[in-house]
């Protein structure tokens, strides 16, 4: 018996639980050196904004214990090179296409997803009012969650398709801004996006990110990411896309059981960019030792005490 | 089949070579010998905590033995682990990446410009003219460090039979000074024909040599280093500003630019 790894996030199938997160392999085109995207179970892009972004100057990455920091500042192409320089990449591909867009106001995020809304090949956009490294727009957002809600409404009214709202962990609970996203009208949830941190320079007494903080992310937050699933899964009826620290078939795992119906592997696909193949052959491996027909078997089924 | 794919290669030699340079050699490697001057290999410890591989020019290739050579400098927890490893330990490769350098036309003078840990890829770059070649003689290898234990490999780059120029800050080998000054007094005292300059090394040392190249309108390329999360193109951790505006990654578009290119 070969277990099934399809999952239903809102009303897309995905072939496998297995996500890539945005801004951790560009648009697509040097990941598919590595495989071919068919076998992930959709693809994330870069965060797109209205305007092209150049993002901070460098260095705007430093490794951090067992993960790193990251200030890019949403450097991106812009929404019309998008569409017309990299969509026609995707519109090849064998996957579920994932939009991840940001903004600086309400207004940019509306005007990139209804443009978007006309691009078929988008097949849902993940909504990041999580940014930790820009000023405005971003984490702004989403540590409030009366913004979060009318962002979400405000999108919601332009796309017509899947909406996915990636949630910060930079708050007290983060449940709170789960449910104004749920109130606002997103389909699916993920998180998390990376914690605030910054890292100085003993000797030269300056900050390593010009930005001088940035996101911490890899295996570091996979302990605090997989308590937020666990907490936001108590606390809606959304799926739930997990992110934070997988670089594992094991990982996977544990976010499901906690209540992912998906996970988005980040960055640790810099570091394996066969990653994502490995963690879907280990996955039906796991499911076959356990007997089990379905990875969505996993979901939720945490044995608490 | 597929292009980015994380290999394990054995450590077959690793030697100190003075202060915190080391020599290593990796082998067996198909693909490492068929890098070119300039490109780099992207270098990480299996079963290790620390996160990211690091970037190492290749100093030189042995087909025959199926291995590649590296030098390179401790700073950081990561390399100093890698120096530490011991002959049959494996590491993680990814590469050979990037943009090698141009090779130069006939009738040049080559002026390469190292400093410290700047020198494998221009001792790889003068290897392979030669082997190619080139006359040794139309070689002037500047070679900067700090002190005499800075100029690592000198018997090899001797063996190469080009013209060997050293400069040391104290003066304890070579020249006195600054690398880009013994460079400025050359240029001044015997213009060579048709000079192509070709320079790796810290960044004040590159910036230099941007400067003089630009003042002696000399055409060349710089090698650079940064700190390169991913290796091959999506992190976007490791751009430079170029002078026409935009962003270049040093991993992808680089680590190889022209003289002038990028804002250094």
């Amino acid at each position: 018996m070969t277990p099934d790894l399809k999952v239903k996030l809102g009303s897309v199938e995905l072939n496998n639980p297995i996500m890539t997160a945005s801004g951790c392999c560009g648009y697509g085109e040097e990941l598919a050196q590595a495989f071919p995207l068919s076998r992930l179970g959709a693809l994330v892009t870069k965060s797109i904004t209205r305007e092209p972004r150049l993002g901070h100057p460098s260095p705007r990455t430093v490794e951090a214990a067992s993960g790193m920091l990251n200030a890019i500042g949403l450097a991106n192409v812009g929404l019309d090179c998008f569409i017309s320089d990299k969509v026609p990449f995707l519109e090849k591909q064998d996957t579920t296409i994932v939009v991840n867009v940001a903004g600086s106001s309400i207004g940019d995020y509306v005007e990139v997803c209804a443009r978007l809304n006309d691009v078929p090949r988008v097949d849902m956009i993940e909504v990041n009012i999580s940014c930790p490294n820009v000023k405005e727009g971003g984490i702004e957002i989403g540590t409030d969650p009366t913004m979060t809600e009318k962002t979400i409404a405000e999108v919601r009214r332009v796309f017509s398709r899947p909406i996915i709202a990636k949630l910060t962990p930079n708050v007290t609970d983060i449940s709170v801004v789960a449910r104004a996203a749920e109130a606002g009208g997103a389909d699916i949830l993920s998180l998390i996006n990376t914690l605030v941190g910054t890292s100085i320079d003993f000797n030269t007494w300056r900050p390593r990110l010009t930005n001088n903080r940035g996101g911490l992310s890899g295996p570091a937050i996979k302990p605090v990411a997989l308590a937020a699933v666990d907490r936001v899964y108590q606390s809606t009826n959304l799926p739930l896309i997990g992110i934070g620290g997988i670089a594992s078939a094991m990982d996977v795992v544990e976010f499901m059981l906690v209540g992912a119906t998906a996970v988005q592997i980040g960055t640790s696909l810099f570091k394996d960019p066969q990653g994502p193949v490995n963690i879907v052959r280990d996955l039906k491996e796991y499911l076959k030792q356990r007997n089990l027909s379905s990875v969505t078997k996993l979901i939720g089924q945490v044995r608490k005490y | 089949m597929s292009k980015l794919k994380i290999e394990r290669v054995a450590v077959r030699n690793l030697r100190h070579l003075s202060r915190d340079y080391y020599s290593m050699c990796l082998g067996p490697w198909p693909k490492g010998c068929r890098s070119k001057p300039g490109q780099f290999v992207h270098v990480g410890l299996p079963e290790s905590d620390i996160f990211f591989r690091r970037a190492l020019s290749i100093a030189w290739v042995d087909p025959d033995r199926d291995e590649s050579h590296f030098i390179f400098k401790v700073f950081g927890r990561g390399i100093r682990l890698l120096s530490r490893c011991n002959k049959g330990d494996e590491v993680e490769l990814l590469g050979p990446l990037g943009v090698p350098f141009k090779m130069p036309k006939k009738n040049e003078t080559c002026l390469l410009i190292g400093g410290g840990v700047g020198f494998p890829p221009l001792y790889f770059l003068a290897y392979r003219m030669i082997e190619k070649g080139r006359d040794p003689r139309t070689i002037e290898f500047f070679y900067g460090g700090r002190t005499s234990e800075e100029i690592v490999e000198r018997t090899r780059l001797r063996k190469l039979g080009v013209k060997f120029r050293p400069v040391t800050d104290d003066g304890s080998f070579g020249e006195q000074g600054l690398v880009t000054e013994a460079v400025t007094r050359y240029l001044d005292s015997t213009p060579p024909r048709n000079p192509r300059i070709y320079s790796c090394g810290p960044a004040p040392m590159l910036r230099a040599t941007d400067e003089l190249a630009r003042r002696y309108d000399i055409p060349g390329q710089v090698s650079l280093e940064a700190p390169m999360p991913c290796g091959f193109g999506v992190c976007l951790g490791c751009v430079v500003p170029l002078r026409a505006g935009g962003n270049a990654r040093v991993c992808t578009e680089g680590p190889v630019f022209e003289i002038g290119e990028v804002l250094l």
